[in-house]
């Protein structure tokens, strides 16, 4: 039993490092007011960018997870010129980027074959001696480097977002635009750089998922992890430490469904299998329950900001 | 209204139109689908299809013999676009097409399993239970929205990914074709099946046609049609003047579940015969792209309807004779909905450009 819990809490920190840069690249774009539902897409971007590169090279996985960020923030840009040069409706905008991405990295992984082949991985990084300790070593010091780099990701993120000029100009944007256009910050210019600098973490996010986590491309093998990191921000309140627990709680839930098969308790497969959908449908029942609905959100969250039509 | 004030961008002056004459925006709206279809035509060229060769093709599925098949493929998709423009008429995210269709599919496929009801009208019975499943299925997430303020956006678009699974549980499981071992279930009988019903019209056409005339009828003329109006222009003022807002909500967003169970249905009793596991794949951003072109207008969508179902067939037929994957399609829909929805952009501002 405890080598059931132990090897299921060490492998949750691995499916709970897309969810939670996925979560926090979302949050960078939303804090500067533009409502991203790209995420599904990047990842799948990043993914497809990731296992290409390691494909094609032969292994550097740190080259391809690179690969897999700037490829996510270039598409962004397209997402970026709809929402913010073009002003179109940030939903629309969103569904069309995700299923363009879908589409495109689906031709693009079987023109290429580049699909079930196997891609090298990064190795864990063993911190001995702390390793060595019984059941924390295993858990908190033989982890990947970037479950580490996650970490350190969230703490500057953070601190840009909240103790940086920079970011105080993005949440500025995010809340009241008029404002901040009056104040001089050109709000054009914080919003791409919001959602380029995010997508960069959502694409890492796939990335992450296809070079380390599953160590193979398959088409539309994010599998609706970033719809979930969407929920996930709604319930961390668009604040980053939030999401990473929540983030944390949808690794255990994910890691626990092959573990349990694996231990020989007999559940139909399909019906696991829904797990991390219907539990992120629970929470967001739960925050909705909770009546603090609207609180947290950035004031200009989905609307595109038109100077000329001030009034 | 104050007046328009301009903006330079350097040499660029930007500023808002009031209106626009309608052929200027017939102009804007072609030029740009003008501009999608090339980008498309160039994807496609890179993938390995010239552009003399595509013409051929996409002739090929417009002789009569390929216009049966369109005809089929248009019926389920004129149900799913239906589905998508009268939710957001009234801005409910209605993203849980697919998910509903497969549940009108099982639905469906239950009533052919169990042989509920007597042959003669069996297949009436499939179709009514594809509606209920369909409907079923999304007035799952208007509750929540309603009761608990979740997002519509998300939940539908989850609730999809459950019902895949659950389909690949009844198809890998209790509804496994004893016959093929393929994961897909039994055959329906023939009185089970929509079929021709002369001149190469399938009658799930049919079915797709009085949902066009039913659904243009409940937006354009019925009081529901009227209150989707008002909660849509001001909420508040609906809410003020005693419009029930949350039953006119439910009723529509039971139609649109209705609808794309009715997809569901006609989907599989008019092509497959059968439940597959697929049968339901591509079908949300369809519907989203239909709603979306046809202004979310019922009439229109019969005719954007059937032009993506050409879209479909061709695909098709560059999957089975060039290997270029379905998803293809996905990319046309998604670079002709970018394309769209740019082109307003020229249609609200006017741009200047200083010598």
């Amino acid at each position: 039993m405890s080598d059931f819990l132990i090897n299921w809490i060490a492998n949750a920190p691995v499916t709970a490092v897309p969810y939670a840069l996925a979560a926090l690249g979302l949050i960078v774009s939303e804090r500067s007011g533009v409502l991203n539902l790209t995420a599904e897409g990047l990842m799948l971007v990043g993914a497809l960018a990731g296992a290409g590169t390691s494909l094609t090279l032969g292994g550097h996985p740190v080259v391809a997870l690179v690969v897999a960020m700037v490829s996510a923030g270039v598409v962004s840009l397209l997402f970026a010129g709809m929402v913010v040069v073009l002003r179109v409706n940030q939903v629309i905008a969103g569904l069309a980027v995700v299923f363009f991405c879908q589409g495109l990295t689906g031709l693009i992984g079987t023109l290429a074959n580049w699909q079930n082949k196997q891609i090298t991985g990064l190795p864990s990084l063993v911190l001995w001696p702390f390793s060595e300790i019984p059941m924390i070593g295993r858990l908190f010091f033989m982890q990947d480097p970037i479950v580490y780099l996650t970490i350190l990701i969230f703490f500057t993120v953070n601190f840009v977002l909240f103790r940086t000029m920079i970011g105080l100009r993005i949440r500025a944007v995010g809340e009241n635009p008029a404002a901040a256009d009056a104040a001089g910050i050109s709000v054009a210019l914080h919003r791409i750089l919001a959602i380029v600098s995010g997508s960069c973490l959502i694409g890492l996010a796939g990335g992450y998922i296809s070079v380390v986590s599953v160590k193979l491309w398959v088409t539309g093998m994010t599998g609706g992890r970033g719809w979930i990191a969407v929920a996930l921000v709604v319930f961390a309140r668009w604040a980053p430490w939030p999401a990473l627990w929540g983030a944390l709680l949808f690794g255990c839930i994910e890691a626990v469904i092959p573990r349990i098969a694996a231990a020989g308790i007999r559940v139909p497969q399909y019906l696991m299998l829904m797990t991390p959908y219907l539990a992120t449908i629970a929470v967001m029942v739960w925050v909705g329950a909770k009546q603090r609905a609207g609180g947290a959100e950035p004031g200009a969250l989905g609307q595109p900001h038109v100077r000329e039509e001030r009034r | 209204m104050s007046t328009p004030t301009a903006r330079r961008f350097g040499r660029i002056t930007l500023d808002m139109r009031q209106n626009l004459a309608s052929w200027k925006q017939a102009a804007f709206l072609g030029g740009s689908l003008a501009i999608g279809l090339a980008i498309s035509v160039a994807i496609l060229a890179i993938a390995g299809i010239p552009p003399l060769q595509l013409a051929s093709e996409l002739a090929g599925v417009l002789n009569a013999d390929s216009l049966r098949n369109t005809l089929v493929q248009a019926a389920p998709l004129i149900l799913v676009g239906l589905g998508a423009s009268i939710a957001f008429r009234i801005g409910f995210w209605n993203l849980g097409l697919e998910g509903q269709m497969i549940f009108g599919g099982i639905f469906a496929a239950a009533v052919s399993i169990h042989q509920i009801g007597p042959p003669s009208t069996r297949l009436i019975f499939m179709g009514l239970a594809a509606a209920v499943g369909g409907m079923f299925w999304v007035l799952v997430v208007a509750f929540l929205k309603i009761r608990f303020r979740v997002n519509e956006i998300i939940a539908t678009l989850l609730l999809n990914y459950v019902a895949q699974y659950f389909l690949f549980h009844l198809l890998y499981g209790v509804w496994q074709d004893a016959q093929t071992a393929f994961p897909q279930s039994s055959q329906f009988r023939p009185f089970e099946r929509l079929t021709d019903i002369g001149l190469g019209v399938n009658s799930g056409l049919i079915i797709a046609v009085v949902g066009v005339l039913v659904a243009g009828w409940f937006v354009h003329l019925s009081r529901a049609g009227f209150y989707m109006r008002f909660i849509s222009a001001n909420p508040a003022m609906a809410k003020v003047v005693g419009v029930p807002i949350q039953a006119t909500t439910i009723l529509v967003v039971a139609a649109s579940g209705a609808c794309a169970g009715l997809a569901g249905f006609v989907n599989v009793a008019s092509q497959e015969s059968r439940l597959t596991q697929s049968f339901a794949d591509g079908y949300v951003f369809s519907g989203v792209l239909i709603a979306f072109l046809s202004r979310n207008d019922p009439i229109v969508v019969a005719v954007v309807g059937f032009l993506i179902a050409v879209l479909f067939i061709t695909g098709q037929t560059l999957q089975v004779f060039y290997q270029i994957p379905f998803t293809m399609v996905q990319i046309i829909e998604a670079i002709i909905v970018i394309a769209v929805a740019s082109s307003e952009f020229l249609i609200r501002h006017r741009i200047h450009w200083i010598r």
